[in-house]
């Protein structure tokens, strides 16, 4: 896979033994991963194993107390650290994301929504608005032609003028994802962006996430319940359980880890392998049969 | 006895006794010394109670076949009737009559007029029959024959009812005009024409009654279909009204003594050295300006013709301009040769100002046509062009782009210079001493609570800031600034807004990290602070609770010397210099990306961080512009009244401003104009109609009514409205997804 090894050089986000704990509880133990820039990387793992305190952790809203986190948000940044950053700096690094529980501007316009997030990479004060400088007109008339070309791009042509808390509930994941992609980032961080939706509304999210990576070199760290779209799309991916990494690896490796599974079945690494060994269709997913659906489909 | 018939007697037992309970709670409470039970007695003796007992007994019967009518409550002719009933009902209770009555006896009211008209021998019988029992039986008569016209659609109901409201408007106008030829004296009650109004409405209800087709009433279209049918149209026509009122019987000269019309000024004035242009216009160029541009206008409007309608406008704003030179000559050459009718600008009456109105409604009218048919003539050009390119027409630019602004503006415009001219000298103090400035206080107000959504109880510090810092600079505090620093009141302006800008700051910067009821303490402890800082006088700086008289403002700028004094008009002006300075600014505030960014905030804090709004800026911003507004205001009021002192800086004052923007709805520019328009001339207008101990329960029954039938507030932001509303059809499209997805 190409888009792996061109990313073994350039580092995006280094954690680097972050422990993160709320009062005696811990929600992430001694975590170390390295994300590369160009790649998709999938962190998955069961209910309550760590994975949106990993995302508040790398976007500033959660401080851990031990480990350093770096971010080089856009290529050719040097690295800088989050910790203790507040979240709209850390944006400015670089790093967008959306939400687990869709956190739209609900009473704005779909455009408006996305304009927002492009306008705050610009200059013009209070005053040029309230003079109607020709530079904060010039602004304007920019982030509205990007916002716009920004819904076509997520599959939202022609619904810009209608109100973000109206739009079905795909519609609100595409346009909080075109919201992310106007600050202009270099990764984005999606926080289960197929929760509730069908499973067409799955694959078109499938093939956008794959299409923002492509062609606009945005790295993408995908948290995701949902086993066949994580298999379809990511280059890399790392289970979390307990608040610790138990398995990092391509798809297909992770598929066939015994302690992945055991992590999803709920036995013992032992248990699981022998499990495997007695019933190897017993896996977490099957490419193949993923692959076949995916023809099926078409 | 079942149980239906034992729920209907219990409501019965309990309006009748809430009968009781209204019938003590009139009159005085307190006992005598002969008598401690006075109140019952009174209360439940003579045939009072009875009356009281019938309020009960009418409120059970309307109770109990409430569900039988609602029905017919959709049916057409209901919304005319409710409003007519309306009319005539405020006409007739509220609405002053006749006016030389009211300084006679207090009392110039359709009670009034009834008691005045009993009394003079003299009266036609038709007059004092109307004031006396025809009035009201006409109103219930007519009652009656709508609701069974609008019952039964039986067509000799409707027309019954077309007839009595016919008859009771021409009734009105004789009966009137015989009191008003009888006594004499210069009446300006809007009374009679309410009624008239009113009346006529009733007539239009019982037409649609019987006329109209739908079985459901479709009034919101039907005004709709009327105004659309011709763009302007309206307007031209409500201009004519106007117009002929104004030049036949309206008074131009000598307001409160001889009250000359348009053709005994022309008399009065000619060989008083008046300028020719003015003699003209008094004599027939105004008539024939008026005819013309009335014609024209209707024309215009009639055959939306584009050339037409450039005429007209154009003759519409030279009759404006000529009508205001013309005043202007009267106005001198009458201080001049007839002193005893008042000052330059003291002698007009309103008819003058009403033909400038009237001549701006016709260029409303005009531009309404030529911005309809220039907007469909881009219109077609768009749909040509290829469409790839959304054109920007957000939420809130929807007014922006409508055609109807331009028209809009141009009404606004003339009333808010044509207008208080013509009003009562008290109406003028509070036009600009409670109506302006709380205006302005509230559109400053509305940044933060509307738009940012940070709740802000200490508002009025700011005012109270943007007044000392005024008073401070003019020299009028007990500690002078240094001779370099000392200035004119309008010159501090800016000053008071640097010093509002900074405590605006201060207070936002540590306190903004706090969120909803907390951030509303603090800033109420904030007002406080200021308000106890200024009574109690540190370091002797503020003069404490008697206050400090600051002299009125005076610009000497070259060939400009313009001083204000105690007439409240020329301050008016001033103020609505600021106001629209500050109106325009905000508007563009609104669209921009600060005011998408204070939306954000709003909405969802937590996302707007993490889409890269700097939040604490951006609710400093808020705070600062809002504090600014709030100092302009200040400086203006302290310049204006002259003296000020601490105790009008309370919590009570915040309050109220909040109120203002919740009541116009929130983060709407024109919902807080509005509201705050409304909600101090309220209580000033209330003072002339109920008991002085009444007036806040009015006010306050009125608040309830709007916050429980518009609860997004009188002109809601189309924002706003939508989270109302948006959340519905938010949800609704969530559970059609839900078939879909449970599928797999």
């Amino acid at each position: 896979m190409t888009a792996t090894s061109q990313a073994t050089q350039d580092v995006v986000f280094d954690v680097d033994h972050v422990t993160l704990r709320f009062g005696g509880v811990v929600s992430l133990n001694d975590v170390t991963l390295q994300m590369y820039r160009g790649e998709i990387l999938a962190v998955i793992g069961p209910n309550g194993a760590g994975k949106t305190s990993l995302f508040n952790s790398l976007t500033g809203v959660y401080t851990p107390q031990e480990g350093t986190v770096t971010v080089a948000g856009r290529a050719g940044d040097a690295p800088v650290s989050v910790i203790g950053k507040k979240t709209h700096v850390v944006n400015h690094l670089g790093v967008a994301r959306t939400f687990q529980n869709i956190r739209l501007f609900p009473a704005l316009t779909a455009l408006e929504n996305v304009k927002v997030g492009i306008e705050t990479r610009q200059k013009s004060g209070p005053i040029a608005a309230m003079l109607g400088m020709p530079w904060q007109r010039r602004e304007e008339k920019e982030s509205t032609a990007t916002a716009l070309a920004l819904l076509n791009d997520v599959g939202l042509p022609g619904r810009g003028n209608e109100l973000a808390g109206a739009l079905a509930y795909g519609e609100q994941r595409r346009l909080e994802i075109a919201r992310a992609l106007g600050t202009n980032p270099g990764v984005l961080l999606l926080d289960e962006p197929a929760a509730g939706t069908n499973p067409v509304e799955k694959r078109d999210l499938a093939e956008l996430i794959s299409r923002i990576n492509r062609e606009r070199g945005v790295s993408i760290l995908l948290i995701e319940h949902d086993m066949k779209l994580v298999m379809s799309i990511a280059h890399r991916i790392i289970v979390l359980n307990f608040g610790e990494k138990i398995a990092e690896g391509t798809p297909q490796e992770i598929q066939r880890d015994p302690v992945v599974v055991a992590a999803y079945l709920g036995t013992s690494a032992e248990d699981a392998q022998q499990q495997a060994e007695q019933a190897p269709e017993l896996t977490l997913i099957d490419t193949d049969t993923v692959q076949d659906e995916e023809q099926a489909d078409d | 006895m079942n149980t239906a018939t034992r729920a209907t007697l219990r409501r019965l037992a309990a309006c009748l006794l809430g009968g009781f309970v209204l019938a003590l709670m009139v009159g005085r409470q307190e006992g005598s010394l002969n008598d401690f039970g006075i109140s019952f007695h009174q209360a439940v003796v003579g045939p009072r109670i009875f009356v009281f007992l019938l309020i009960g007994l009418v409120i059970f019967v309307m109770v109990t076949f409430w569900p039988r009518v609602v029905p017919y409550l959709t049916r057409p002719g209901v919304a005319p009737l409710g409003a007519g009933l309306l009319a005539v009902l405020a006409a007739q209770t509220v609405m002053n009559w006749y006016d030389p009555l009211v300084s006679s006896t207090g009392n110039g009211k359709f009670s009034g007029v009834r008691t005045a008209a009993n009394a003079s021998p003299n009266l036609s019988s038709v007059s004092v029959a109307f004031f006396g029992w025809l009035a009201w039986t006409l109103v219930i008569a007519a009652l009656v024959a709508c609701a069974a016209a609008i019952v039964t659609r039986v067509r000799v109901f409707g027309y019954v009812t077309a007839a009595i409201g016919i008859v009771g408007a021409v009734l009105a106008y004789v009966a009137h005009s015989a009191v008003v030829d009888l006594d004499g004296g210069i009446d300006h009650s809007l009374g009679v024409y309410a009624d008239i109004v009113g009346f006529l409405l009733l007539a239009c209800a019982g037409i649609t009654a019987v006329h109209a087709r739908a079985e459901v009433a479709d009034t919101r279209g039907f005004l709709r279909k009327v105004m659309g049918y011709r763009p302007g149209l309206p307007i031209a026509a409500l201009g004519v009204i106007l117009g002929l009122l104004a030049f036949s019987t309206a008074g131009w000269f000598g307001a409160l003594q001889i009250n000359d019309t348009l053709a005994q000024a022309h008399s009065d004035f000619d060989g008083t050295g008046i300028s020719s242009l003015a003699l003209n216009y008094l004599g027939w160029l105004g008539w024939t300006l008026f005819g013309a541009a009335a014609v024209l206008s209707l024309a215009a409007t009639y055959l939306r013709n584009r050339m037409l309608a450039w005429v007209s406008l154009i003759l519409s704003v030279v009759g404006v301009v000529l009508t205001f030179l013309t005043l202007r000559s009267m106005t001198d050459i009458g201080a001049q040769v007839a002193p005893q009718f008042g000052g330059t600008w003291k002698n007009l009456g309103a008819g003058g100002f009403l033909a400038c109105i009237v001549f701006s409604l016709f260029a409303a009218a005009t531009a309404m046509v030529i911005s309809s048919t220039s907007a469909g003539v881009r219109r077609n050009v768009r749909a040509k062009a290829p469409t790839d390119e959304l054109p920007v027409t957000s939420m809130v630019k929807g007014f922006r782009r409508s055609s109807n602004a331009m028209p809009l503006l141009i009404i606004g415009g003339a009333l808010a210079l044509f207008y208080p001219p013509t009003l009562t000298l008290t109406w003028q103090n509070v036009l600009v001493g409670q109506i302006g400035v709380f205006v302005l206080l509230a559109v400053g107000l509305n940044v933060v609570v509307g738009w940012a959504g940070l709740l802000d109880l200490g508002y009025i510090a700011f005012y109270e800031i943007g007044s000392y810092t005024t008073a401070y600079l003019v020299g009028a505090l007990p500690v002078k600034p240094p001779s370099w620093l000392q200035m004119s009141p309008l010159v501090s302006i800016p000053f008071a807004i640097l010093a509002c800008l900074i405590a605006g700051v201060l207070l936002g910067a540590p306190t903004l990290r706090l969120r909803g009821d907390y951030l509303a303490i603090v800033t109420l402890g904030f007002g406080e602070i200021i308000q106890i800082l200024a009574v109690n006088n540190p370091g002797g700086f503020t003069g404490g609770p008697q206050g400090p008289t600051v002299p009125h403002p005076r610009i000497h700028l070259g060939g400009i010397n313009i001083t204000w004094g105690q007439d409240n008009l020329p301050y008016w002006y001033l103020l609505l210099i600021m106001l629209i300075v500050v109106i325009v600014l905000f508007y563009r505030l609104e669209g921009s990306r600060l005011g998408r960014a204070w939306a954000a905030i709003r909405e969802d804090e937590v996302a707007a961080q993490a889409s890269g709004v700097n939040t604490t800026r951006v609710k400093l911003l808020a705070f600062a512009i809002g504090a600014s507004t709030s100092a302009l205001a200040g400086s203006f009021f302290a310049t204006q009244v002259g003296y000020f002192d601490p105790s009008l800086f309370t919590l009570q004052a915040s309050i109220l401003i909040v109120a203002y923007v919740v009541f116009g709805g929130m983060g709407s520019l024109q919902g807080a104009i509005a509201g705050a328009a409304v909600l101090t001339w309220l209580p000033q207008f209330l003072k002339a109609q109920v008991p002085q101990d009444d007036r806040q329960m009015w006010i306050g029954a009125l608040v309830l009514a709007m916050m429980i039938f518009r609860p997004a507030g009188l002109l809601p932001a189309k924002r706003r409205k939508a989270e109302l509303e948006g959340l519905d059809a938010a949800a609704s499209s969530e559970t059609a997804a839900v078939p879909r997805a449970g599928a797999m």
